[in-house]
């Protein structure tokens, strides 16, 4: 299970179990080129009112990818083994809105530099919460 | 994609031009060998037709020809065969390079900023060679011969038979069946007859008239005479030609040298084709060399190139030229000397002559034929082919021959069968750009092949149907996309032919390419790529990267992504410069984007094949790349980075002509610089700082005689990131300059540091000469390290830090000479941390990394405030004076713990280890009360030190008991004059001056602070040179001492008036005239043992008790009790004694106005000795607490008093307790007490502390009688007394009691009256009680009972009550 936040280029990313790095950093790379595809895919004029959770962006053999976008074009990526029936797309949704609202919490802090790696305790702890969760 | 310098019409029509054969006689040939050439090459350059052609088509519309290009090739020419085509191409590749400071191409999309080159120039390379080295294949006839020219010399004997056997030669080639190769278009080849003709050589005349013959013969527009070589060979070499063949052949010749290994590839490669050309000699040609991509089977002579008189003209490259490009590059051979201009021109005529006169009549003529077979056969062949095939049941065809089973492609069709026919005209339209007709034809024979099921024939219209569509202007038909992938589908999966199904998909991505559909083109690229060849996926990836970020939204990633793959495949194919390239560009994208592992790997594959192509700068800066940043990679891979990084920086050292080093920055740096003496490990304190300062400021203050000067520096001997670093510090020569520098690890490896030391730079100077000139040049040691005559460097031979460990060096420097020292670096070899005996030595790399300090942000101005400003530190540049003294302090005997009040000797020695003599020694302190060096007037004669150590501290005289002694001392004979408390105190030196190595030793008292606990006590010593330097005017020491100290005896010293009978009087006395100044006076002194049962301390003893005041001595002890236990005064743990004396007033005889300032020492000691307290250690410390103020308010007493008492350890014998014990002195001063209230008198009650306890047992409860004396003792002359037992409450015990019997006495004493009251108290149970609880209320007699005071609280008086 593997979670990323990004601008393009991860903002953050946190993987579990952490020898597979590599494989997710690959899978989330890929799977952004899948996002942009979705978003532009939408009309302009409904951008505005889009949903923001994109949904399963594509199924490997080995993972399911999930994503979910920001008005401000934020990424977030979450991969979750292919094997785990126990997350639905519900609880994905949820995760996903949880992760938003701390990140929102991180862009608040007035000494976060946009576009600097991310390296908050709090959204550390949230997340690690999450991937507990979901394993 | 790249762009291409062609448009894509250009390209596919230059893709499928009409190929022309070419048969030479051998004189022909000859003649044209005069330039290098071969006839087809000597025609190359000029087969591009400039102007326009016009034919018929079948409807007899006219079509315009534009642009038309022909191939003429020798007749023999063969394709390569496949591994010789894919050297050709690779090497084709690798030559061609992206050309120095190409314009790059910015594409910004999103916040990418790509720099991309705009061409892609090997591409198209591979591209035309590829193309041209197609094979002639069945199933098409594009690349068939069209036309054959017949070249003769001019020169030849009887030129009509040469054209006679040449004629029969082609005809021979063509219809003979011997060989299958080359591959003819129609039946009856078109026939050109070319005389020759050498104008430097030949006979013009005979020429032209042969020329009239062969008109004559073959018609004009079947032959012609070409005119060349107009100038004889090698005259005019040296004349500036163009040299239009440089661009076609021989690419490899001309192409720039510096690319070196390049050439060492094709150098190969050309040897290769050289052994190959040689065993494609027809000698032995007869071997069995299988065409592998022959659509048919090849007979053994497949290529008529085994006549003698051909194989001259055999191949473009002939031998003689190779072996000139092998043997030098640079020198190519000079082609077309022979060539003018002129020549050039009657060349160009010629082909367009050849093309406008004889090929497109003769392709016309053609395509009209067919045409006509073609509709005449429609109506009946058609519906009769469609007939057979269902009455056979489909899938044969009459005409098909037995090739069609074995042939996995489907059918092969006879090269007459209808079928074919339309292809041939579809093509032959194809050629003559009438595409309208042409897609018409492919269409119709596609229909026809896929009902027949021949795929390949099927997947071959398809192709070209599609590309007919395309090139038609104002296409009335889109672009039929899906043909193309049909065909590619079909040659690759059908007929396995990789070759063509390429061809197919590089003609469609350009196309795609061409209509902006790059997101198809990528993915047809993509698809094309396979495991067989690496070089053309890898081609085909970037030009897939290409199409990708060419969208119109870019897409950055998969451009990335594709590159690093295309970089991958290269390096595969040998294509490192190519490899580097892709990945460098893919590297745009990762760089600093947080995807680390990506990064990483970039980093390291660019670093790898920088090195391999000999870029040892970039592939430093690669691996460099890698090591630096947070590395997120495992430690083996570390290591493994690590290992490559040194080791290409080794050879990058090797080879480099200047071996310059380079910092690697691994490291953070932090630095400290220190003197000797100061111990580096303690950590700066902000608030000591000021503290020192404050102390080297009152030296500095006391030697210039209480002003401090204005360039007074606190002096500093370690530096670091708090200090104030503006100033350059100052250090003196011998003396060791030590720098600490963190270094940290941040990888996961071990490093290993050897041979680390200190680069600095060094002016020498003569600070001894005013004007302060440079007596000599800057010195670093940056080059040579042998400079220790005049800076001694330390050399730390190991040094190795673990993973991810910050450690810290201390680099040492010894300076020999006065100057400016800058340190500018440190400098190290870097090693893996692994113990590797092979390569120990080899795997470790010169370092060297500069140390900047950055100062302290800068806050002060408003630009300050607004723009981050640093200020300068100068840490780094320590100015190395001329010699100063240097003192050494040790302390002998240096207790780390003491008594409150205790007194100790200890002995401190002071050694000047420099080489000149110092002076001025001073000493200060931020506790002056705690220590002191004795008075000049106490002339204690100084023992050794361990001699001293049994002796007491103090002087003592032996004296028998209760005797006064009174000595007068002046303060100003212990150094003290003003009130203040003296802080600084000079040491007095043997004339005043230490000189080199000599050492001084003197005692030092030091005295037990007053208050418990661990007490910080700072020494500054201050010292000065004999000799006044500008740069450094004293020095100084510094020493902080703990002391820990314990309690042991609390003091208090009240002090009342007599209260005699005259007291009254005296006092009526003193207000009228105040002449009784004999007044005495009655001090109590409360002792209490409050140690806490410290080891060995149990119990002191008072040995004496003196006082000095100015107008108060002690007289006598008054103690009551009289034995001889109390007048030890041994005070046992917890125990409390009181000790009351009568004091007197001084004399007044010494009087006058020295008598106020002396002191009257009074000493009353109750053992069998005297300690002279008026001496030195006990009147020093006396006076260093400062003097006592003046009274307040007309006080009566100020006065001190010391009491010197002994404690003694309970493990020593009783014999030995004056030995071992040590003496401590307790000073007390009581303050001065005022008499508010009219009562002047004090009452006095003693509880005498040992009870007796008269326990008697009874039966009932409470019936415990106890019986206590207490002792009332007053001074008064007759009081009422009265005694409440009726006690408050007593709290703190537990239970209680009650007195029994009578609880309220009233009685009147008399004077001196002593009475005694027995009280009776009851106690219910066992317990500790405090019987301490009456209360005694008193007045004089005569006055009223209103006042009553209360009297002194008794003590309590406890009591334990066992149970019985």
């Amino acid at each position: 299970q593997s979670l990323c936040v990004h601008l393009n280029y991860p903002l953050y990313i946190r993987s579990v179990p952490t020898q597979g790095e590599l494989k997710f950093h690959y899978t989330v790379h890929t799977s952004l080129d899948v996002v942009e595809e979705k978003i532009s895919g939408v009309g302009k004029a409904l951008a505005d009112q889009r949903e923001l959770y994109l949904g399963l962006l594509y199924p490997t053999e080995d993972y399911k990818v999930y994503g979910y976008v920001t008005n401000s074009k934020v990424k977030f990526v979450i991969v979750v083994d292919s094997s785990n029936t126990s997350l639905r797309d519900n609880e994905i949704r949820s995760m996903f809105r949880k992760l938003h609202n701390s990140f929102t919490d991180v862009m608040c802090n007035p000494f976060y530099n946009p576009g600097d790696p991310i390296q908050s305790k709090a959204f550390d702890s949230i997340v690690s919460t999450m991937m507990v969760q979901a394993c | 994609m790249a762009q291409c310098v062609q448009s894509v019409q250009e390209f596919i029509q230059d893709s499928f031009v009409p190929m022309v054969a070419v048969l030479c006689s051998e004189d022909a040939e000859r003649v044209t060998r005069k330039n290098s050439l071969s006839f087809p090459e000597l025609l190359r350059p000029f087969c591009r037709l400039t102007s326009e052609g016009h034919l018929r088509d079948p409807n007899n519309q006219v079509v315009v020809v534009k642009g038309l290009r022909i191939s003429v090739t020798g007749i023999n020419t063969r394709p390569p065969q496949t591994p010789e085509m894919h050297r050709l191409l690779s090497q084709a590749v690798s030559v061609c390079q992206p050309p120095e400071g190409s314009p790059a191409n910015v594409i910004t999309a999103g916040d990418y900023d790509l720099n991309i080159s705009a061409t892609t120039p090997w591409f198209e390379t591979y591209r035309e060679n590829f193309l041209q080295s197609m094979p002639a294949s069945e199933h098409e006839f594009l690349n068939h011969y069209l036309a054959c020219m017949l070249v003769v010399s001019s020169c030849e004997a009887v030129p009509t038979e040469q054209f006679l056997k040449l004629s029969q030669e082609q005809h021979r080639i063509q219809h003979s069946g011997e060989y299958t190769h080359p591959k003819w278009f129609i039946p009856n080849t078109l026939k050109y007859y070319v005389l020759l003709h050498d104008i430097s050589e030949g006979d013009e005349q005979r020429a032209d008239s042969v020329y009239e013959d062969m008109k004559q013969r073959y018609g004009t527009q079947g032959c012609y005479l070409l005119k060349i070589n107009s100038r004889s060979g090698s005259t005019g070499a040296d004349e500036q030609m163009p040299d239009p063949w440089s661009q076609y052949l021989h690419k490899t010749s001309i192409h720039n040298p510096e690319l070196y290994e390049e050439s060492a590839v094709s150098n190969a490669v050309e040897n290769n084709i050289g052994a190959e050309e040689d065993g494609l000699d027809p000698s032995i040609r007869d071997d069995n060399e299988t065409h592998p991509l022959q659509l048919d089977q090849p007979t053994d002579a497949g290529y008529p190139s085994n006549n003698a008189s051909q194989s001259v003209n055999n191949v473009d490259m002939t031998r003689p030229q190779k072996q000139a490009s092998v043997t030098s590059h640079t020198t190519p051979t000079p082609r077309g000397t022979c060539l003018t201009l002129n020549d050039h021109d009657h060349i160009r005529q010629f082909i367009q002559e050849f093309t406008f006169r004889g090929l497109l009549p003769h392709i016309e003529k053609n395509i009209r034929q067919l045409n006509d077979q073609l509709v005449s056969r429609k109506g009946l062949s058609r519906s009769l082919f469609s007939a057979t095939k269902k009455l056979f049941g489909g899938g044969k065809v009459p005409e098909k021959s037995i090739a069609e089973l074995k042939n996995t492609a489907g059918l092969l069709y006879p090269s007459e069968a209808p079928e074919l026919q339309i292809r041939k005209m579809a093509d032959l339209c194809f050629l003559v750009q009438h595409y309208e007709l042409a897609y018409n034809c492919y269409h119709t024979a596609k229909k026809d092949f896929l009902s027949d099921q021949a795929m390949l024939y099927a997947a071959g219209a398809l192709e070209m149907a599609a590309v007919a569509a395309f090139l038609q202007s104002g296409a009335p038909r889109p672009y039929p996309a899906h043909y193309m992938d049909t065909a590619i589908q079909t040659y690759r999966d059908v007929c396995k032919n990789m070759l063509l199904a390429e061809r197919c998909c590089l003609l469609s991505a350009e196309i795609l390419k061409s209509q902006t559909k790059y997101s198809d083109a990528a993915t047809l690229l993509i698809k094309m790529t396979s495991e067989d060849s690496d070089l053309r996926s890898a081609l085909l990836l970037e030009q897939a990267a290409h199409c990708f970020i060419n969208m119109r939204g870019p897409m950055v990633r998969k451009f990335a992504f594709h590159m690093i793959l295309a970089g991958h495949r290269f390096s595969k194919a040998g294509q490192k410069r190519h490899a580097l390239r892709c990945y460098c560009q893919a590297l745009q994208v990762y760089k600093g984007k947080g995807w680390a592992l990506a990064e990483d790997h970039i980093n390291f594959t660019i670093g790898r094949q920088s090195f391999t192509l000999r870029q040892p700068d970039n592939a430093v800066a690669a691996f460099r790349h890698i090591l630096i940043n947070d590395s997120k990679q495992s430690a083996v891979q570390q290591t493994a980075f690590l290992r490559e990084y040194l080791y290409v920086y080794k050879v990058r050292n090797t080879h480099s002509t200047s071996c310059i080093m380079e910092a690697l920055t691994l490291f953070s740096t932090g630095e400290k610089q220190a003197a000797t003496h100061v111990s580096l490990d303690q950590e700066f304190d902000r608030d000591l700082s000021p503290l020192w300062r404050e102390l080297e400021e009152r030296v500095v203050a006391v030697v210039n005689r209480g002003a401090v000067p204005i360039t007074f520096q606190p002096s500093q001997c370690c530096l670091n990131s708090q200090t104030d670093n503006l100033r350059y510090p100052l250090a003196v020569v011998e003396e060791p300059i030590i720098v600490e520098v963190v270094f940290r690890n941040p990888l996961k490896i071990p490093l290993a540091l050897s041979a680390l030391c200190l680069l600095w730079k060094f002016t020498p100077k003569d600070f001894s000469d005013p004007q302060g000139n440079t007596a000599g040049e800057t010195i670093t040691n940056e080059k040579t390290m042998a400079l220790n005559d005049i800076i001694d460097t330390q050399v730390i031979p190991e040094f190795t830090i673990s993973p991810e460990e910050t450690k810290v060096a201390r680099l040492k420097l010894l300076p020999h000479k006065t100057g400016e020292l800058h340190v500018l670096g440190v400098v190290y070899n870097l090693g893996t941390g692994e113990v590797d005996n092979s390569e120990g030595d080899l795997m470790c790399v010169r370092g060297q990394q500069n140390l900047e300090i950055q100062g302290p942000r800068l806050n002060m101005t408003k630009e300050e405030k607004t723009s981050v400003t640093y200020g300068p530190d100068h840490r780094l540049d320590p100015i190395i004076t001329p010699l100063m003294p240097l003192l050494e302090v040790f302390f002998i005997n240096f207790p780390t713990g003491l008594l409150c009040g205790e007194i100790r000797k200890a002995w401190v020695e002071f050694v000047n280890v420099s080489a000149v003599p110092l002076t001025g020694l001073r000493v200060a302190s931020t506790h002056p009360e705690f220590f002191t060096f004795g008075s000049a007037a106490s002339d204690l004669t100084p023992v050794t030190p361990t001699a001293a150590e049994h002796c007491s501290a103090y002087k003592t005289v032996a004296m028998p008991p209760s005797v006064e002694i009174v000595s007068l001392v002046s303060p100003a004979a212990f150094g003290v004059t003003s009130g203040d408390r003296p802080v600084v105190a000079e040491i007095p030196l043997s004339q005043g001056v230490l000189g080199p190595g000599e050492a001084l030793q003197i005692p030092l008292w030091l005295r037990g602070p007053d208050r418990e606990g661990v007490h910080e006590i700072n020494f500054l010593f201050y010292y000065e040179s004999t000799e006044k330097t500008a740069k450094l005017s004293h020095r100084v020491l510094r020493h902080t001492a703990f002391i820990c100290a314990s309690r042991s005896l609390s003091v208090r010293a009240t002090a009342s008036r007599s209260n005699t009978l005259h007291s009254r009087e005296r006092e009526t006395e003193e207000r009228q005239e105040g002449e009784e100044k004999n007044g005495s006076m009655l001090v109590f002194v409360d002792v209490e043992n409050i140690n806490t049962s410290e080891a060995g301390v149990r119990e002191f003893h008072i040995v004496q008790v003196s006082s000095s005041s100015r107008q108060w001595r002690l007289h006598k002890c008054i103690n009551p009790v009289g034995d001889k236990e109390n007048r030890r005064a041994i005070l046992a743990s917890r125990e409390r004694g009181k000790l009351c004396f009568k004091a007197t007033r001084c004399r007044t005889e010494e009087g006058g106005a020295s008598s106020s300032q002396k002191y009257t020492f009074a000493d009353l000691n109750l053992g069998n000795e005297q300690i002279v307290s008026s001496t030195t250690p006990c009147a020093d410390f006396f006076f260093r607490r400062g003097l006592p103020s003046e009274p307040r308010r007309g006080g009566v007493s100020t006065g001190g008093a010391s009491q010197i008492w002994r404690q003694s350890g309970t493990d020593d014998g009783v014999t030995n307790i004056v030995k071992k014990c040590s003496e401590v002195e307790k000073l007390y001063t009581v303050g001065t007490e005022s008499i508010q209230t009219p009562l002047n008198f004090s009452l006095f009650v003693i509880f005498k502390k040992n009870v007796l306890l008269n326990l008697q047992q009874s039966n009932t409860l409470d019936s415990v009688k106890i019986h206590f004396s207490e002792l009332i003792h007053h001074r008064l002359p007759s009081h009422t007394l009265v005694v409440y037992l009726c006690s408050p409450e007593s709290l703190e015990v537990h239970g209680s009691f009650s007195w029994l019997g009578q609880t309220q006495y009233k009685l009147q004493l008399q004077a001196q009256e002593v009475y005694r009251l027995s009280l009776k108290a009851c106690f219910f149970q066992a317990g500790v009680y405090n019987l301490g609880t009456p209360r005694v209320f008193a007045k004089l007699a005569q006055t009223s009972a209103m006042c009553e005071t209360s009297q002194q609280s008794a003590m309590p008086a406890l009591i334990i009550i066992n149970s019985v």
